[in-house]
């Protein structure tokens, strides 16, 4: 009878779902948390949109530090051109964050006795802050081996494009015109060298920069085409045995996309964890992505988002307009085809030992939508006078015991903990004003 | 224990598939599987029925002058009998979970349509009574290609060594068992010894390297796929040719055009190699069954629907006449 209830509850929302078009809300569940990239400490974002071999890659830029001391140095497939690169919106990957991030969403349980329809609440958490990056400094040289393919200014950004014969010579290039690259890092150039792939390295322009304005970094974006579809970690981890995440978004006309060189995995999903959560969504969501991490052996790639960029239910975000989807490097749109693009949201934590080889992708025709969903059941607190309600009474008890249960699996917590923080939720009883005057917003 | 080498192979690509569902995580979806199963049964018996009427129909030509070839109404019940038609549905089963474990595909029909593929494939494409293609190898490509929902996730087996350890084993038995694990080595070996070259010469700590061998989906292609009995050369040397060359392009395909599905390419590019390798080296036709050496001839005949044999086509004109 109680489920007859809530199902018709949720049908009832259905119907003014479809009625009336929703703004944040969707359909049987409220979106209330996100755990967005935020979350983690070092956290690079980095957008991959790809048709066909055509790339438009983005990459977010964090970086902290004293923007002269900044410099990188990424392997690129193929010679890059001025007009290949541009600067890139930091708002859109925020955006791109935001609008697939891990959710809770929340039930209201409708009073057993009485049908009512399910209350509402919307609130938005986010936490944490990041960076990343790598170091330099300038001057000039030649020889070596070393080609200056080009070099161009965009934007706050000096940018070289360098091609090398062996990686002494690069290595040697490099720290005669003032970067700073860590040791180890010749013999980690080579492979790249020998696949006959090419350097982006880019500093910031001092001048340029002030002159802009901007507080921080923007993001830089680079155009090319090539068969590899990859991004390249191993440099990153030249002398840093830490963990580092890092959160690819690769939008695609087909579907979802996967590493093709390890596992990828789908973040637990749709479990019911106790309401007390909701206080501590982004603790939750780290405790529980470090957790599965180390379950599947450090060593796996994790979807976090698959969907199209057309729609989302529930919504932790709306989806991006046509316009932003443009600025995330989306080139295949066309007019008034709609927005045709899937993201993928792959989440890969990883160290040097675990992920020795760079990162292969590809898109498969995949249409199957996914999201990390937490689901938060508020139970009736209402008086109730009916048999049903003592039965539901009764069945409460039970679904807390499995809520915390299913908590402490998720995240490794202990038991004792989760309950204890459960019972002190459940034993706080609502003052009575609250029936009649809201909580501010 | 078991009489035929397929139950072998049957109850450990099963074993794969339980697994796959039951801890992998995978986008498998059991009624896919079913799917699979069901096609190819039913292809293959569909193809055998029409394969024993066309045979029994030409012999019936041949010994009565007939040139009319009429169906018999009475033969038209042999459809049913198993024991007259054949079909092999235990090489359709491992067709259809070798396609389960490695195809993915976004809706049923295009399950149908590799499954129909596949077992049709083993019909169309032989010479002198031996299909070429590897059923779900040809399977795969076809949908690959013809479809805009199919794939396959080559990084979804991973690389846990426990996974190796269990199909090594296992695999190892089932090759062992058809006795063509030299086709297995051949490949594993060339495709290694070409992969350990491009590390060294490129200077990636050796990590790297044993990372790109311990892919699960690798050994499942070589210990499943590309030891077929049926459809792999007969000679060993061809086979190690066979074995040799689909390694090296495997290699040229992986990493220089940058393609994740290249072992299902290559094999299916150098598949026809088989009829060349054949006739250049002849060695006896593989049974599944086993059998005395005077039964040899019959090796040449397509042991998934193999005729009956002669006095047992006079015992049957009798009763009908």
């Amino acid at each position: 009878m109680k489920v007859f209830r809530i199902v018709l509850s949720c049908i009832l929302a259905f119907v003014i779902f479809i009625s009336f078009p929703p703004n944040a809300w969707a359909f049987c569940g409220f979106y209330v948390a996100k755990a967005d990239a935020k979350l983690y400490n070092q956290a690079s974002q980095v957008v991959l949109a790809r048709d066909e071999n055509r790339t438009i890659l983005t990459m977010a830029n964090d970086y902290q530090g004293n923007v002269k001391d900044f410099a990188i140095v990424v392997p690129v497939p193929v010679a890059i051109q001025k007009e290949q690169v541009r600067i890139g919106d930091a708002k859109v990957i925020e955006r791109l964050d935001a609008f697939s991030a891990p959710r809770l969403v929340e039930y209201f349980d409708s009073d057993p006795c009485q049908l009512e329809e399910a209350e509402q609440d919307l609130r938005f958490f986010s936490t944490g802050s990041a960076l990343n990056g790598a170091v330099a400094q300038r001057s000039s040289d030649t020889a070596l081996g070393v080609t200056v393919e080009s070099k161009f200014n965009v934007g706050e950004y000096e940018i070289l494009i360098l091609s090398a014969k062996e990686s002494n010579g690069l290595a040697t290039w490099l720290k005669q015109n003032g970067y700073r690259i860590p040791k180890g890092a010749n013999q980690l150039l080579q492979p790249y060298i020998r696949q006959q792939m090419k350097f982006f390295v880019a500093k910031v322009n001092l001048a340029e920069f002030n002159r802009s304005g901007y507080q921080n970094l923007r993001p830089l974006m680079i155009a090319y085409e090539s068969p590899k579809f990859m991004l390249p970690i191993r440099l990153g981890t030249i002398n840093s045995t830490s963990e580092q995440d890092l959160i690819v978004y690769v939008l695609s006309p087909k579907g979802q996309a996967e590493v093709t060189n390890y596992r990828t995995v789908k973040v637990p999903s749709g479990d019911e964890i106790p309401p007390f959560v909701k206080n501590e969504f982004s603790d939750f969501y780290k405790a529980m992505f470090q957790n599965s991490y180390t379950k599947e052996g450090k060593k796996t790639a994790f979807l976090e988002y698959a969907w199209d960029m057309g729609s989302c239910d529930p919504c932790s975000a709306e989806p991006l307009t046509v316009e932003e989807l443009k600025k995330a490097g989306v080139f295949w749109l066309k007019p008034d085809e709609g927005s045709n693009a899937f993201i993928s949201r792959i989440h890969v934590r990883y160290t040097r030992d675990k992920f020795p080889e760079d990162l292969m992708f590809q898109a498969t025709a995949n249409r199957e939508q996914f999201q990390g969903r937490y689901v938060l059941r508020h139970p009736f607190k209402g008086s109730m006078t009916c048999q049903a309600g003592e039965q539901y009474k009764k069945s409460l008890a039970k679904r807390f015991d499995r809520e915390g249960e299913t908590l402490a699996k998720l995240t490794g917590w202990k038991i004792q903990d989760i309950r204890q923080k459960m019972d002190l939720a459940q034993t706080q009883t609502e003052p009575f004003w609250r029936n009649i005057w809201q909580e501010g917003n | 224990m078991l009489k035929d080498a397929r139950d072998y192979q049957i109850l450990f690509l099963s074993l794969f598939l339980v697994l796959g569902i039951g801890t992998r995580d995978w986008t498998l979806h059991p009624e896919f599987i079913l799917v699979a199963i069901a096609t190819c049964c039913l292809t293959q018996w569909v193809a055998a029925s029409l394969k024993y009427f066309i045979e029994v129909d030409n012999k019936d030509a041949r010994d009565n002058g007939n040139t009319e070839g009429l169906i018999d109404t009475k033969n038209l019940a042999d459809v049913f009998n198993f024991s007259l038609v054949k079909p092999a549905f235990r090489s359709a089963i491992i067709t259809s979970l070798g396609l389960s474990l490695l195809l993915r595909v976004d809706h049923c029909s295009t399950m149908v349509l590799a499954g129909a593929i596949a077992i049709s494939s083993k019909f169309i494409f032989k010479i002198k009574d031996k299909h070429f293609f590897n059923p779900a190898n040809i399977g795969i490509i076809a949908v690959l290609v013809l479809t805009q929902d199919a794939w396959v996730s080559p990084g979804q087996w991973g690389e846990d060594w426990w996974y190796l350890l269990l199909f090594a084993g296992t695999g190892g038995l089932i090759v062992k068992k058809v006795g063509r694990w030299d086709t297995t080595a051949a490949f594993l070996g060339a495709y290694a010894l070409l992969e350990a070259i491009r590390n060294f010469w490129l200077g990636w700590t050796w990590d790297v390297y044993w990372h790109r061998l311990m892919s699960g989906s690798l050994l499942l292609f070589a210990l499943f796929m590309i030891t077929d009995p049926r459809s792999i050369p007969n000679a060993r040397i061809s086979r190690y040719l066979w074995a040799i060359s689909i390694a090296l392009l495997t290699f040229i395909l992986r990493n220089y055009f940058f393609i994740p599905t290249a072992v299902f390419w290559a094999l299916f590019a150098l598949a026809p190699l088989t009829i060349v390798f054949d006739s250049i080296w002849q060695a006896p036709r593989f049974s599944w069954q086993e059998t005395s050496p005077s039964f040899t001839e019959n090796l040449t005949l397509d042991l998934a629907i193999a005729p009956k044999s002669a006095p047992q086509m006079e015992r049957e004109k009798s009763q009908v006449g």
